[in-house]
């Protein structure tokens, strides 16, 4: 970026094939964390095609989030604008705190999220144990939910039953 | 010196004596017949000794002038005296330097530009900087915009909040244009701060398609009930929702953007369209069809041209 400026279509398009070379150069990697130190302003339109479009191209199978970003600042504003209209979540952390800017879980499922955004994985048995009436089967589809739209990554492990279980990981 | 003789048939603007802004270039307009929509051939602005321009009616007028040429009319701008104070900040604003060789000033056209030899060096003034949709924008110009908002907000405690917010609605109705105008001639984007009316103005005008002509054909199939809705309501809508006529996700947010920044500071958002005006204040935080002033059947400038008027303290 120049200068820690971002501005417009074009050059968003031109910083997203950038990002996605560095992610297509490590496919054994799930888990991306893009730091927004040094970037001073950023309008909504490069927000779009470099951040949104980055996210987005890898929902559900990697995650991308985002690092270093005062959630009050102009940048997270046109960051979250963008993000919103798109309806894609853009986690972004600052130290050991996780926030959502853009598409924000539904209000059934925003608990289910926050629980996962506690610890690095988390399972639907876990969540159903720790909140009161809740069922495993509920819980499995509040996960669910939330990794279809892109709040969580998942994926497989042996259950104690025997069979397959999925693990939800928070994105960061 | 005395005007020239007009011929019948031409189309003569008579600028007040005194300071104009959108709504008395508008009346201007009115008085002096629709120069680009009927088969006038001569066109003639004149401008008295005190006639002082608002920053947004220069772009217009900017404008406005490409467009007649480019209609192949013969234009001529008559100023009374070579020093009044209108000509040196036409010249200082860069205006003659976008001005089209063809237009004929009288008594004649500035040989040295006042925009290129102090370009910059004034805090409270962005000049006329031109772009069009297969050239981008100087990146430079952002910048620019953003240390000239910082150095008008000086007062404001909030005043690098108030710089990054105003350089967004900048940087997105450029890329507006640069998206959506489709036309050869050329766009304009401007800064202007007033200190003793406590305002800055921030001004976008180009000559393309017009925005809200490009997003109705668009809106007939998806939203067919609000490609029926009135220019002023379908404007707070587009600037509201982000609508626009590209049908996905990454388009329509930066208009967005620009009135949630605009808001924020309490701007008056003016829009001038082909042959309509609005003028939309924020109340309770939004922009809403209640509190927008709408002037219809006026004559006919095309293009989209934007302007933002905050209050600097």
């Amino acid at each position: 970026m120049n200068g820690g400026k971002g501005w417009g279509r074009a050059d968003g398009r031109a910083v997203l094939e950038q990002l996605l070379a560095h992610v297509e150069a490590r496919p054994e990697k799930r888990v991306f964390r893009v730091s927004m130190e040094g970037i001073e302003q950023m309008d909504a339109s490069f927000a779009s095609e470099a951040i949104v479009g980055l996210i987005r191209r890898y929902r559900g199978e990697k995650g991308i989030c985002l690092e270093n970003l005062s959630l009050t600042s102009e940048v997270a504003m046109n960051i979250d604008l963008a993000a919103e209209k798109a309806k894609i979540p853009v986690v972004v952390w600052n130290g050991r705190s996780g926030e959502v800017l853009g598409w924000k879980p539904s209000s059934g499922n925003r608990q289910a999220f926050e629980f996962a955004l506690e610890r690095p994985q988390a399972r639907a048995a876990e969540f159903a144990e720790k909140v009161d009436k809740m069922s495993i089967a509920n819980a499995s589809t509040k996960f669910k939910q939330l990794w279809e739209k892109g709040f969580l990554l998942r994926s497989e492990s042996a259950a104690d039953s025997g069979g397959v279980e999925f693990v939800y990981e928070r994105i960061g | 010196m005395m005007a020239t003789l007009a011929l019948a048939g031409d189309c003569v603007f008579q600028l007040p004596n005194s300071w104009v802004d959108p709504s008395r270039f508008e009346g201007v307009l009115l008085r002096g017949g629709d120069a680009l929509g009927t088969e006038v051939r001569r066109v003639v602005f004149r401008f008295p000794q005190k006639c002082a321009l608002m920053i947004d009616v220069v772009l217009r007028l900017l404008s406005f002038c490409n467009q007649l040429v480019a209609k192949m009319k013969h234009l001529r701008l008559e100023f009374t005296h070579r020093d009044q104070a209108i000509v040196g900040y036409l010249s200082r604003v860069g205006f003659f330097d976008c001005l089209p060789r063809e237009v004929e000033v009288l008594p004649f056209r500035p040989t040295v530009s006042g925009a290129s030899l102090f370009h910059g060096a004034n805090s409270g003034l962005v000049e006329i900087e031109r772009f069009d949709c297969k050239v981008a924008a100087d990146a430079d110009l952002r910048e620019r915009l953003s240390r000239a908002v910082e150095r008008g907000c000086r007062g404001r405690s909030d005043s690098r909040s108030v710089a990054d917010s105003v350089a967004t609605i900048f940087s997105e109705l450029i890329n507006n244009v640069e998206d959506h105008s489709e036309t050869r001639l050329d766009a304009f984007a401007a800064l202007q701060t007033y200190p003793r009316g406590d305002r800055m103005t921030i001004a976008v005008s180009d000559s393309g398609l017009g925005v809200l002509n490009t997003l109705r054909p668009a809106l007939e199939t998806r939203e067919p009930r609000l490609s029926r809705k009135s220019d002023s309501d379908l404007l707070v809508e587009m600037f509201r929702r982000g609508i626009s006529r590209f049908d996905d996700s990454d388009h329509g947010c930066g208009l967005k953007v620009s009135a949630r920044n605009a808001v924020r500071f309490g701007a008056d958002l003016d829009v001038r369209l082909d042959r309509t005006r609005v003028l939309l204040k924020p109340a309770n935080g939004a922009y809403r069809p209640n509190m927008a002033y709408t002037q219809d059947h006026l004559p006919l400038v095309q293009g989209t041209h934007l302007a933002f008027s905050l209050k600097l303290s």
